[in-house]
């Protein structure tokens, strides 16, 4: 069995073209999607925005407002002053300076002290991108709707010369983080400790949206999960491709000739399957990382449940692999089953979302996706650098080792006795 | 110790091997002759286990092989008319791997493999890999990976097939070698009448899937005709004597040649007197007498009325 593995490495070795294709073509993939993509959504000139905080509310008179709110609201003196130790602790005006100020939004937004006239000079010669204003009132009307449900009328607005990607980004990110301080202390006046926090583009770079206040994971993760599980993948076929020079060159007839056991050969092409395809997987992981840092301040922990991922879905390719191969010297005609493998590894491909994301397709196909071994692992890794549930890794983990097992039953099952038939 | 019992494979209907009945004995080498498509490969193949027979029987010492060929696969070694070897790998990882796929003993194997080279002669080169070979040395590496496992009985299908003639030479030696000193039984197939010739003390001559005739070299030879070719070296050109020889009785044909005159006759043991008193009278001398010994390759035209290559 031994000599079977050593052999097939040896082989595959020895031939440099496969080598050099297996392992630099998805990291030269990687690295130029992600410099054309990244020109598409890093322009690092385009997010960096100026801004000046405009503030026309007085935050002492607001509160005192509040608490005349309060006290004709006729609630009783424990209520009473319940919620006005809530709205003491509370400063919406601090809040959304903080946030402006926040690390988060150091990166691209660079707070300015201006008075509101030249404040709107500085918009008008475009020295400033954009006004935060922070209307009269404000201060009392958040804390009514927040702490008293209120309906609230007076809301931040930003104020622009002209519409830029950076201002509208900014609309939003206001805009949604305000809503997140107003479900948090909603939520908070009910006794629930929460603490979301508002999804940030990271460093101006596209983000395909977590949900449930996960970790975002960027488009060159998807990218390196992507390509680097397809490639994995074709490992399968580029192994059992070597059966068809071996039949053809009757070298498996010489073999055959010995009385090996059929396992031995198969064994022997799942293995070196296996090894490649970690190899490969791993080395393109490897280099990505250096090159592109593409999982930044990643712990031990997950690079570790990455490598069982990955040694999982190598299990399945090295169970493909034999079946290819099992396949291959079943069939009379080497074409016909070169053929299948293709449409096997492409079909997995496409519906796995190797090739491009399943977002805007159907339900139906992306749950069938779901279900191949790479669509899996795919789903797996992302769900990995999202939330780092190792749970979450049990069901791919043992649905890959299962169809490891089925390909190497049914090639055991199918491999010949003789040569031709 | 091995036969075939009216062995026949057809692929779709066309039959390709006809109901062939053949067989080795211990220490035999038997030779299979036939030219291009006659069906030598798939009947190899078919005794080699390689192939399941459509009819038909493979026996081992009167057992039949069909159901479960182990038992002849370990004492066959068989070299199969394609190079059958990884080209990727030298010529001793070659060797190491199907001794290994054998399960030769780890520490025979080392000995072996070096025995083998040595056998085909390339033991200086066995690093190299197989791809750098040429034809020649390739064929020898293919027959070297056949003999690891000391095989009793040796198949050969077309080992010399378009190779350079030192590399033949050392194939028939070495086959040669395998068969006389260490009682190797051999088959082996080819469409070079001469060596099989010089290699077999038997041969079948097969053509479109049949066994055409079998025999002893000279059982085979006997089957020709009672004609002579006989080849007569004459110390001068003769035109009256030429003439004088046509004349002569039971000379069928008369042809001049640069030494002299090739003469065809039904056999007859009084030509050589009647041809020396001949040249006698015309003053001519004999200087060389010979009768041409005819070849398979004649009674192989004989039998089908084509040659054995095209
Ligand atoms: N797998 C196959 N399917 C269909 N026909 C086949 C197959 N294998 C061989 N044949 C046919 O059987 C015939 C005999 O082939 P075979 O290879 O046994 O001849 P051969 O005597 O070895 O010829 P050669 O001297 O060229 O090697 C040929 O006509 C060939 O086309
Ligand atoms: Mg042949």
């Amino acid at each position: 069995m031994g000599a079977f593995i050593k052999k097939d490495l040896l082989v595959f070795w020895r031939d440099r073209k496969e080598i050099l294709m297996a392992l630099l073509l998805p990291i030269l993939i990687i690295v130029i999607l992600n410099f054309a993509f990244s020109g598409l959504f890093k322009d690092e000139k385009a997010m960096q925005i100026d801004i000046s905080v405009v503030q026309e509310d007085d935050v002492k008179k607001g509160m005192e407002q509040f608490a005349a709110a309060v006290e004709a609201k006729g609630l009783s003196s424990e209520e009473k002053s319940a919620v006005l130790a809530e709205a003491d602790k509370l400063d919406p005006v601090q809040l959304i300076h903080d946030f402006l100020n926040s690390s988060d939004l150091k990166e691209w937004v660079t707070v300015k002290d201006f008075s509101e006239k030249e404040a709107a000079e500085q918009v008008k010669n475009g020295e400033l991108d954009a006004i935060i204003k922070i209307p009269e009132g404000f201060t009392f009307e958040s804390l009514s709707h927040v702490l008293l449900g209120e309906t609230s009328q007076g809301s931040v607005t930003i104020l622009a010369e002209e519409e830029s990607a950076g201002v509208s980004t900014l609309q939003e990110v206001v805009h949604s983080f305000i809503n997140t301080v107003n479900t948090q202390f909603a939520l908070g006046s009910k006794g629930v400790q929460a603490t979301a926090e508002p999804i940030l583009p990271k460093g101006g770079k596209e983000v395909v949206e977590g949900n449930d206040g996960a970790d975002a994971y960027t488009i060159s993760q998807y990218f390196t999960i992507a390509i680097g599980t397809l490639f994995a993948l074709f490992m399968a076929q580029t192994v059992s491709l070597k059966t068809m020079t071996e039949k053809r060159e009757q070298v498996f007839n010489r073999i055959l000739l010995t009385n090996s056991h059929p396992l031995s050969f198969l064994i022997g092409k799942t293995v070196s399957a296996f090894i490649l395809s970690i190899l490969q997987f791993a080395i393109t992981l490897t280099v990505v990382q250096l090159l592109l840092n593409v999982f930044p301040d990643k712990s031990f922990t997950f690079w570790a449940g990455l490598m069982v991922v990955l040694i999982a879905f190598a299990l399945t390719v090295g169970g493909l692999s034999a079946l290819f191969t099992a396949l291959t010297l079943h069939l009379s005609d080497t074409n016909a089953a070169s053929g299948i493998s293709t449409l096997v590894i492409m079909g997995f491909g496409v519906l796995g979302g190797s090739f491009f994301p399943l977002e805007g397709l159907p339900e139906p196909i992306q749950k069938i996706g779901e279900w191949t071994p790479n669509g899996l692992t795919q789903t797996a890794l992302i769900e990995w650098v999202q939330y780092s549930h190792f749970n979450d890794l049990l069901f791919p983990i043992s649905f890959l080792m299962g169809v490891f097992i089925i390909c190497f039953a049914i090639s055991v099952s199918i491999f010949p006795k003789r040569g031709r038939s | 110790m091995l036969e075939t019992v009216k062995l026949t494979k057809s692929f779709k209907d066309k039959k390709v091997v006809d109901e062939i009945n053949l067989y080795l004995q211990t220490g035999e080498s038997v030779g299979l002759l036939g030219p291009n498509g006659a069906g030598k490969s798939t009947t190899i193949s078919m005794i080699a286990s390689l192939i399941k027979p459509t009819s038909g029987d493979v026996k081992l010492n009167g057992k039949s092989t069909i159901q479960n060929p182990s038992d002849l696969r370990k004492m066959l070694g068989v070299v199969p008319q394609e190079i059958a070897l990884y080209e990727e790998l030298s010529a001793y990882e070659n060797l190491k791997f199907f001794g290994k796929a054998y399960r030769v003993e780890k520490e025979t194997l080392e000995v072996r493999i070096q025995e083998v080279l040595d056998m085909v002669g390339l033991k200086d080169r066995q690093k190299e890999l197989i791809k750098t070979f040429s034809g020649g040395m390739k064929r020898r590496i293919n027959i070297a990976a056949a003999l690891l496992h000391n095989p009793k009985i040796l198949i050969l299908d077309e080992p010399t097939v378009g190779i350079d003639p030192q590399s033949r030479n050392h194939i028939l030696e070495t086959v040669r070698e395998l068969n006389q000193t260490q009682g190797t039984t051999v088959l082996y197939t080819s469409h070079y009448m001469e060596e099989v010739e010089q290699l077999c003390n038997r041969v079948y001559i097969m053509d479109h899937g049949k066994i055409i005739a079998t025999g002893s070299k000279e059982e085979l030879l006997s089957i020709l005709s009672s004609e002579d070719t006989i080849g007569v070296q004459l110390s001068k050109r003769s035109e009256a004597f030429t003439d004088k020889i046509k004349t002569l009785p039971d000379v069928l044909q008369v042809e001049q040649t640069s030494e002299g005159l090739r003469i065809m006759a039904k056999k007859n043991h009084h030509l050589l007197s009647s041809l020396v008193h001949a040249a006698e009278k015309e003053g001519i001398q004999i200087m060389n007498y010979k009768v041409e010994i005819p070849s398979l390759e004649d009674v192989f035209l004989h039998l089908t009325g084509k040659t054995l290559r095209d």
